[in-house]
């Protein structure tokens, strides 16, 4: 019993809370570097597919959001008050070189790309990231 | 280097253990402990090279050398392999010459 009701209350909290995206847009499988609390919807039917016909262009503003809700469930971010679109990870969030290899991952895991090692470098802070998930055509 | 062999590493440890949620998040906790542990190395120094080629070494045999297998339903002796791209596959050529390119031609890695 308790575990038929604490999906239900899960889904409930996660379409309660204001999203970022539009639902369409959803990878499929969502294997997050971080154990993340959020579950992923799974009651339309239609986001069993993938729409490969959707438009590609992300929006600024969705891009931010989610790089933050990911940020948001990593243990390891100290004050999440500082978090903001303009947050440099290890000034801001406290996190050393190996967690900012580790949150690049996580970014190219949530858009479903891969960043070669030089930009992945590069990517300090969540303006940083943002820009360059805007720049790949691929990113969705 | 070293940051570049982290994400080397967990990508390998993505790619062998995918789908494997428990493996997978195991995999990166030792990876993140063994990294945490030669931290105070000295840059540029002769154990610090040593520890990121051991670590490109791991990343490449993970890569390469690991299949997941899962038991097959109806026969408990068999075994269903995933094989994927990144497999290494030699034939018998490979292993007569000895290149050590493959596991046969030499040992697999320094450990």
């Amino acid at each position: 019993m308790f575990r038929t009701t604490l999906p239900r209350l899960a889904r409930h909290l996660v379409y309660s809370a204001p999203r970022y995206q539009a639902p369409i847009a959803r990878p499929i499988a969502r294997s997050s570097l971080f154990q993340s609390t959020r579950i992923t919807p799974t009651s339309t039917a239609f986001q069993a597919a993938r729409c490969y016909s959707a438009s590609a262009g992300l929006s600024h503003e969705e891009v931010q959001g989610r790089i933050m809700d990911l940020l948001k469930n990593f243990d390891k971010v100290q004050d999440v008050s500082k978090l903001n679109g303009e947050s440099h990870f290890h000034n801001d969030l406290g996190l050393d070189s190996l967690d900012t290899v580790e949150v690049v991952m996580a970014i190219e895991e949530e858009f479903s790309i891969e960043i070669p090692d030089k930009e992945a470098d590069a990517i300090h802070s969540i303006k940083q990231a943002v820009d360059y998930i805007l720049a790949q055509p691929d990113a969705h | 280097m070293a940051l570049a062999a982290y994400r080397h590493v967990l990508r390998a440890a993505r790619i062998a253990f995918e789908g494997d949620f428990n493996t997978l998040m195991a995999a990166r906790h030792q990876v993140r402990r063994n990294f945490e542990d030669n931290r105070s190395l000295a840059s540029g120094s002769e154990e610090l090279s040593q520890q990121i080629s051991h670590a490109e070494e791991v990343a490449k045999f993970l890569r390469e050398n690991v299949v997941q297998g899962q038991a097959a339903q109806d026969t408990s002796d068999r075994y269903q392999l995933r094989i994927h791209e990144h497999t290494e596959r030699g034939d018998n050529e490979d292993i007569k010459n000895g290149k050590g390119n493959t596991l046969a031609g030499g040992n697999c890695s320094s450990s």
